[in-house]
């Protein structure tokens, strides 16, 4: 189906781009740096393209639903959310550099996608709800925003540590890079706006989990693993805002709340068992 | 957390063991450790698995690990006390937070320096004068409707005693207001949580289409009562040609004082809420209720057909026997294991001696030839009662939740994005009669775009001319 043929080379293009961000790094070129922004941005309009095929092809098959709800749609929808709110944040904050840490995500998830089965399947009473929509896109633009923080943080590690070490020449490598102070700060300003929608994406997940089964929590592993991300970025801000940490121990919290993240996004679904495990043997 | 407030009051003496309670409460290490122990119990609890039946974990540990688990609430963890106490510490820690918090928060919201006098100016980073060769009332015009755009509203205006102005322009005040918004928020949904399990509970109840209801059994093992009685009309499921389930909905009406008062048909995603009740689409199943069988000879001659009633003794035609239909099984085990489909089990009480029970497949007709009487049964027809099943809560303290959640999201937007903005501007004709502007402000925030902010507001009032 055209669908699954755009989301084909939306993944080609998605590789494209990771190739361009990683040697506009090593090679500090403009004009590369440009090119991978345009690619990536290529490959969010292809796959904006091919959402909406899916769509599309959904109610020409008679079941017309939103695209977001087996583990296929969910990952593409991720990868796509991934490169779209990177590129927002990377013209705000003009981050170039850090696309090589970020861009593999949108190409290594739709490389993982594709291994699953992609049909369009129709929709089991549960998951027919408008708070789904809201819940899954809330929580993936939140999740987007953690990885652009995860890939910040790596670069800081990285460039903190030439600070300290080396000398350091405007035409370097590391002086290509932005200033560590600089870095520390977009890490955080990025988690100020994850931590809000992840809250949302809670709150929606709980308001219609209360609507489908009558309880808005019952601590089953995915609700249980949102709480950890959530008190781990809730623990990050606070000791930010109130204690100062900053520099390392913030980056380093950053990378364990994007691991947990990612846990609870497809660990909870692989590993352990509970009322989200899409996909799988359910 | 900003650089303009004075810190909080020092103590008058710290060796106090109250004190020592209060600073060891409103520590910060306390709520970062607290936030992260609360983080390592959850995934432990997600690594066990909760609240299974007790030989489901011999499955997986050593007979001595499951008495020990079991005793310290490891498989029933976030009921546990170790759990709970965890979170009244976290809940009292946000309590004396606050607490503490509070007069300093009052205290920045309140209106202390109304001019930009010298240590003021020091303490701000962005300060700039102005000269202009224009009148000090029309520079003064331009000069408020330029910081009235950023600052809606009108400045509070000082007189300067060299005949000059102060104008003081705040916005965002209540902002500051997010701390009690984002932790008292937390402190509603537990307290939501907790009127929920004292004052709620969660049942479940079977309805047969047709019939009433008007009590249920709730988890905890009780009868529950209700004020009305719910009857189910009909119960629809729907499948997709693969199989996977469509759509299962519950035609139910509330009955109350004899009177229908409420007629709704519910799904999953689309319960029926009364007097605080709500009724949720969960499972559904059926009961023969009634059935017809052939009663044929050897010989395939039909000797007659029965009607039974499930549970009920008939006697068979043209024989001496009777027979009850006393069991069903949607999915029959056949005993070379494959699968049989629906059976009915059934007594047949001969008139002399002990019953005898067997098993009429209603997809295989014939099943009960080889059994090899004098006679064999076959099943006709099979009329199902089918039964909605429903999960039933009563939650008063859910709202308190959901109000919880909104100031908190409502907190937490504030919190991140809302600033307390300051700005102090004076106005007086300098030695050369020149007028001279000089401006200065501050933000309890994100200074950095504050700082922007203000670069370019600087940057319109020098182009006033
Ligand atoms: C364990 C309980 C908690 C305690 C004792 C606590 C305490 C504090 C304290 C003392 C501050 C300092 C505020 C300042 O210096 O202005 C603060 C800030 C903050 N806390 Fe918490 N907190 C707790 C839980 C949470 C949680 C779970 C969240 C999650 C949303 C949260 C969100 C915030 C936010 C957003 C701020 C910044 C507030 C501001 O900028 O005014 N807190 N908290």
């Amino acid at each position: 189906m055209t669908n699954s043929l755009l989301f084909g080379i939306a993944t080609f293009v998605y590789f494209f781009a990771m190739v361009l961000y990683v040697s506009y790094l090593a090679f500090r070129s403009e004009m590369l740096g440009k090119a991978a922004s345009l690619s990536l941005l290529g490959g969010v309009v292809v796959e904006t393209a091919a959402i909406g095929m899916r769509w599309y092809e959904s109610y020409q098959m008679e079941i017309g639903r939103a695209p977001l709800t087996n583990l296929y749609e969910s990952l593409t929808f991720f990868a796509w959310t991934i490169a779209l709110i990177y590129l927002v944040l990377e013209r705000k904050f003009k981050i170039r550099t850090v696309g090589a840490f970020v861009a593999p995500f949108p190409f290594l998830i739709m490389a993982y996608a594709s291994l699953n089965p992609n049909d369009i399947q129709p929709l089991v009473p549960a998951l027919k709800s408008n708070w789904l929509i809201s819940h899954v896109v809330t929580c993936f633009v939140g999740y987007a925003a953690f990885a652009v923080s995860f890939g910040v943080s790596i670069l800081y590690i990285f460039k903190a540590r030439a600070e300290q070490f080396s000398v350091k020449s405007a035409g370097s490598f590391w002086g290509f890079l932005p200033s560590s102070s600089a870095l520390d700060e977009i890490g955080y300003k990025t988690i100020a706006i994850g931590f809000p929608l992840l809250t949302i994406g809670i709150v929606t997940g709980a308001f219609w989990a209360n609507v489908a089964w009558g309880t808005y929590w019952s601590w089953d592993p995915k609700e249980t693993w949102s709480l950890i991300v959530w008190l781990i970025y809730a623990a990050y801000l606070h000791a930010r805002i109130t204690r100062g940490w900053r520099g390392k121990r913030a980056a380093i919290l950053s990378i364990v709340g994007f691991a947990a993240t990612i846990f609870c996004y497809l660990g909870v679904n692989l590993i352990l068992s509970g009322l989200h495990s899409y996909g799988g043997a359910s | 957390m900003s650089a303009d407030e004075p810190v909080k009051p020092a103590k008058t003496d710290g060796t106090d063991w109250i004190d020592k309670i209060w600073d060891f409460l409103t520590s910060l290490k306390l709520i970062v450790i607290l936030l992260l122990i609360l983080s390592a119990l959850s995934i432990a609890g997600t690594v066990i698995e909760q609240n299974k039946p007790l030989q489901e974990y011999y499955r997986f540990y050593q007979p001595g690990t499951v008495a020990l688990f079991s005793k310290l609430g490891l498989f029933d963890m976030y009921h546990s006390w170790w759990f709970v106490a965890c979170l009244s510490l976290l809940a009292l820690n946000i309590t004396a937070c606050a607490m503490d918090r509070y007069r300093g928060i009052m205290a920045g919201m309140r209106k202390r320096n109304l001019i930009l006098d010298e240590p003021l100016s020091k303490s701000l980073q962005n300060l700039e004068t102005i000269r202009y060769a224009l009148p000090l009332d029309a520079v003064e015009k331009k000069m408020v409707e330029l910081a009235g755009k950023g600052f809606s509203g009108k400045p509070v205006v000082t007189a300067a005693e060299d005949g000059g102005s102060h104008y003081f322009f705040e916005k965002g005040k209540y902002s500051r207001l997010s701390f009690f918004l984002t932790h008292l928020s937390i402190l509603i949904i537990f307290l939501g949580a907790l009127v929920g399990s004292f004052f709620g509970y969660k049942g479940y109840v079977n309805i047969f289409e047709g019939e009433t209801v008007s009590q249920l059994g709730t988890r905890a093992g009780k009868i529950q009562y209700l004020n009305f009685q719910v009857k189910c009309n009909t119960f629809h499921a729907e499948f997709y040609p693969s199989g996977a389930p469509m759509d299962y909905r519950s035609d139910l009406s509330i009955i109350q004082n004899g009177k229908e008062v409420i007629r709704k048909t519910i799904r999953v995603n689309d319960p029926l809420t009364f007097e605080g009740v709500t009724f949720y689409q969960s499972s559904y199943g059926g009961l023969p209720d009634q059935i017809t069988i052939d009663v044929v000879n050897r010989d395939g001659a039909l000797k007659g057909t029965v009607t039974a009633p499930f549970g009920r003794k008939v006697d068979i035609p043209g024989v001496a026997d009777k027979v009850e239909a006393a069991d069903y099984q949607e999915h029959f085990h056949m005993p070379d294991g494959s699968e049989g489909g629906r059976a009915i089990g059934v007594n047949i009480y001969p008139a002399k001696g002990g019953p005898t029970g067997l098993w009429l497949l209603v997809d295989h007709p014939e099943y009960d030839k080889q059994r090899g009487g004098d006679y064999y049964l076959r099943v006709k027809d099979l009329k199902l009662k089918k039964y909605t099943g429903l999960q039933v809560n009563r939650d008063p303290g859910e709202i308190l939740v959901w109000l919880g959640s909104i100031l908190l999201i409502a907190g937490i937007m504030i919190a991140f994005f809302i600033s307390h903005k300051k700005l102090w501007i004076s106005l007086r004709t300098d030695k050369k009669g020149r007028s001279e502007l000089t401006i200065g402000g501050t933000a309890n925030k994100n200074r950095d775009a504050f700082s922007r902010e203000m670069a370019q507001m600087i940057q319109s009032l020098k182009e006033v001319s």
